[in-house]
């Protein structure tokens, strides 16, 4: 198996970032009607869609919450997402951890006890996959939480670090995650007090490096956070002029 | 986004436009409300949204938000589900409002009492997938609405079409049910759901109250339909440009919109002309 | 459909005063592991590991298959758990869909097995391009008594080192694979074995932490951490999902307290092979 060169001698990589560069980022809230709230968000060649539907009554009531409410997750990988067309079966175990990871983050930040015995509904479809699947996931699903007005504890940035030739570097692209060679780390942190809300890491890293790669990873959340609390801030003028007219 | 608020000014704490983990305020002398959680002395906000601030009382009011109703609003619901002795209503809430057999005007005089074969013959009064036209009269323990139709203006709505608007663009006023002059009787129900129909005379109503649960569209003419069909695209472009729907703001849309084609109303340009349009006058008038 | 029992608001109660002491409910202290028994069967591959009331079976198999065209030099490692109604109540997967539990369990595995490249897949060539070995990990729980990934890391890892495949001699385009009456079989080549580490949390804001949750443990933690080191003192998985959010200095702590850990389990999985 040829190995490219994952970082080059003058110190950049495949697509010509730095080591400690992040993608560029673009985002928007409220792209669709009928959801109560939505975000489209692109990291580099990574786009992700995602609509929030809640809190409404829910569909299977016998698993009702009485005093908090149930967070449902799905997670769809478009066929065309990636450069061979492939449909993957809903069963796929990797989009079922997918959705759980997700679930489980947001119960940790939505005040679910201010909506008892009701569902918050988050779908979520990778329209192009381009590495950092999860990290994306859970930031446009942040931005669609708070379009939808649901009360959250506070954003929840997620941010992938890895570490190639003794170097922590951030924001892996799929050329870097598929390589099994360089570890990958997906951080999810809530910016105001620094907790994790997510932690996964794949391939071996040596426990002597994980501390710096982690750091990088939290650096790369807070700018993140700050593009996220942008885009809302923006939406949320531009939903008060109309409102207030 | 983290503006530290020690100031006491109250001019820059309501008003202000915070998102979710943002500060409001350190000052311990202030209570929190809605839309706020507090760690320690600091109010922090939960949602994106403008800061209120009512005596020493601070909220944050999230730009957009489910329905959520309070005791004497004006709603349109749909009936989901038929169980013992009660309707499951959708209102765009977080959860189905219920409505009572015991709240309900049953036909044959409003004194009359509920009777076993009335439990038992329920869909003969609202089935599933009909619309109804109720007031909110209290909450149950768990949060849910209670409804009640009680009175000859409420009850199921026919001979006309649905249409869906952000629940905050209808506002609570003294009467949601209007007859326009155009000949058309629109229901503005405050969970955004609106209903416009064929203008029925009252007095037809009281006449025949056995019908009142009647299941047969009257019959309606091709220019009533489209007069209909007008009036719901008028809607439907104030919605999608956030004017705020009330009589008047669609009367004012409806006149606009005369000088075009029913379903040139959806199109983005004359959309966003007319809306312009609308919004002129209503400042005028005010 | 069977619901699981919540524990009861009083032992809730009773678990976290006493762990506010230090004390655990089953007498452990906070950082022991409950006790592991790994049972290899004189079957290669078929390893049974209890850990406390927790019991997993893994069972490796191998059979000779075609490689994947875009990777012919490399044998296939497939993954499979099994999570039922045989482990506890409230884990049937008529649904048709696997459950999370089981999502999680197996995706872990897979993810701790396959990533870390614990397994040289390279040496399971026969004849590239035609022939690979494809070696399969079942795993069945037959008893969930808290604690699955851990067991089920130790089963997965024993198992596959227990493990022999038929020897092959190969002569020019020919493979010729030996009987295991014939010619002993060989082991599997692992470059390392990792060991996986679950820490509980408890208390609001996830201080009170403790290794090896049992099932009650497991149902009122606020938090869980996972982490997966090998004996080189690298770490090949880690796994935080959901529950209150902690502060990164307790994951370093968590990293330090498994290093140890890790090392006691590696000797037991090595006195138990030697057996």
């Amino acid at each position: 198996m040829s190995r490219q060169e994952l970082i080059s001698p003058e110190g950049l990589r495949v697509d010509g970032r730095r080591a400690n560069e992040l993608r560029r980022i673009s985002c928007r809230a409220s792209v669709l009607n009928s959801a109560d709230g939505s975000a489209y968000y692109e990291q580099g060649n990574t786009k992700v869609l995602v609509a929030v539907y809640g809190p409404r009554e829910p569909r299977n009531r016998s698993l009702a919450q009485q005093d908090h409410a149930t967070i449902n997750v799905e997670f769809n990988i478009a066929p065309f997402s990636t450069s061979e067309r492939r449909k993957r079966s809903k069963g796929d175990k990797r989009l079922l951890e997918i959705s759980s990871f997700v679930k489980q983050t947001f119960e940790g930040a939505i005040q679910t006890a201010i909506y008892p015995r009701s569902q918050i509904d988050i779908y979520i479809h990778l329209l192009q996959h381009d590495g950092g699947t999860l990290e994306t996931c859970i930031n446009a699903a942040t931005l669609a939480l708070v379009d939808a007005g649901i009360s959250m504890m506070d954003y929840v940035c997620a941010c992938t670090a890895g570490f190639i030739d003794e170097t922590p570097i951030l924001d892996l692209n799929f050329v870097e995650e598929s390589s099994i060679e360089v570890p990958n780390l997906t951080v999810a942190i809530m910016p105001r007090n620094g907790n994790i809300a997510l932690l996964q890491m794949e391939s071996k890293l040596h426990s002597s490096k994980l501390e710096d790669v982690m750091e990088l990873a939290v650096e790369g959340c807070k700018h993140i956070h700050r593009k996220l609390d942008q885009a809302v801030l923006v939406a949320a003028k531009d939903l008060a002029d109309k409102l207030s007219n | 986004m983290d503006v530290d608020m020690e100031s006491q000014d109250t001019r820059d704490i309501a008003s202000r436009i915070v998102t979710p983990g943002s500060v409001i305020t350190n000052d311990t002398a202030f209570m929190r409300g809605h839309g706020t959680f507090a760690e320690r002395t600091t109010i922090y906000s939960s949602v994106a949204g403008a800061v209120e601030r009512i005596n020493k009382l601070v909220s944050v009011r999230p730009l957009k938000q489910r329905y959520s109703g309070e005791i004497g609003d004006i709603i349109v619901g749909r009936i989901t589900e038929v169980a013992s002795k009660r309707w499951r209503v959708d209102v765009n809430s977080r959860q189905d409002g219920i409505l009572l057999l015991s709240s309900i005007n049953l036909p044959g005089g409003i004194q009359r009492r509920k009777s076993e074969s009335d439990e038992l013959q329920m869909r003969t009064f609202f089935a599933e997938g009909d619309l109804v036209f109720a007031e909110v009269q209290s909450y149950f323990a768990d949060g849910a609405l209670s409804l009640h139709t009680r009175s000859l203006q409420y009850g199921k709505l026919r001979n006309g079409t649905f249409v869906t608007v952000f629940p905050q663009l209808v506002p609570r006023s003294r009467s949601h049910f209007h007859t326009l002059p155009c000949g058309v009787d629109i229901v503005l129900g405050v969970n955004g759901y609106i209903w416009v129909s064929k203008h029925v005379p009252a007095s037809k109503v009281e006449e025949n109250s056995e019908l009142i649960y009647s299941d047969k569209n009257e019959f309606i003419s091709d220019d009533e339909r489209e007069t209909i069909a007008r009036i719901a695209n008028c809607i439907h472009l104030l919605n999608r440009l956030y004017v705020k729907i009330t009589d008047t703001s669609i009367i004012f849309a409806y006149e606009a919109s005369l000088t075009h084609a029913v379903k040139d109303l959806l199109t983005r340009e004359i959309a966003i002309d007319l809306a312009h349009n609308v919004k002129t006058r209503l400042e005028q008038q005010s | 459909m069977v619901v699981e029992i919540e524990p009861s608001n009083i032992e809730r109660e009773f678990l976290l005063e006493a762990l506010e002491k230090g004390i655990r409910v089953d007498g452990r202290g906070i950082y022991d592991y409950r006790t592991l028994k790994i049972t290899c069967s004189p079957t290669y591959g078929l390893v049974e590991v209890q850990l406390g009331q927790t019991r997993v079976l893994a069972r490796v198999t191998c059979e000779v298959t075609r490689p994947f065209p875009d990777r012919p030099t490399e044998g296939l490692v497939q993954f499979n758990a099994d999570l039922s109604n045989l482990a506890a109540p409230g884990l049937d997967s008529s649904s048709g869909k696997p459950s999370v539990q089981e999502v999680a369990v197996s995706r872990m595995i897979e993810r701790v097995i396959r990533q870390s490249r614990a397994i040289d897949t390279e040496a399971l060539c026969i004849l590239a391009g035609e022939k690979v070995w494809s070696v399969r990990l079942d795993l069945h729980f037959l008893d969930h008594s808290g604690n699955l990934i851990d067991a089920a890391s130790i089963a997965s890892i024993a198992a596959l080192r227990h493990f022999r495949r038929p020897d092959v001699t190969i002569d020019g385009e020919e493979a010729i694979i030996h009987d295991v009456n014939e010619r002993n079989p060989v082991p599997l080549s692992i470059h390392h074995t990792p060991i996986c580490v679950t820490f509980g949390f408890f208390g609001s804001n996830g201080d009170l932490m403790l290794v090896d949750p049992n099932l009650l443990e497991e149902q009122v933690q606020v938090s869980s951490f996972t982490i997966t080191l090998n004996s080189h003192r690298e770490i090949c998985a880690l796994s935080k999902a959901g529950g209150v959010p902690l502060a990164p200095s307790l994951i370093q702590r968590c990293t330090q307290i498994a290093l140890t850990k890790v090392d006691d389990i590696n000797d037991k999985i090595q006195e138990a092979l030697m057996a």
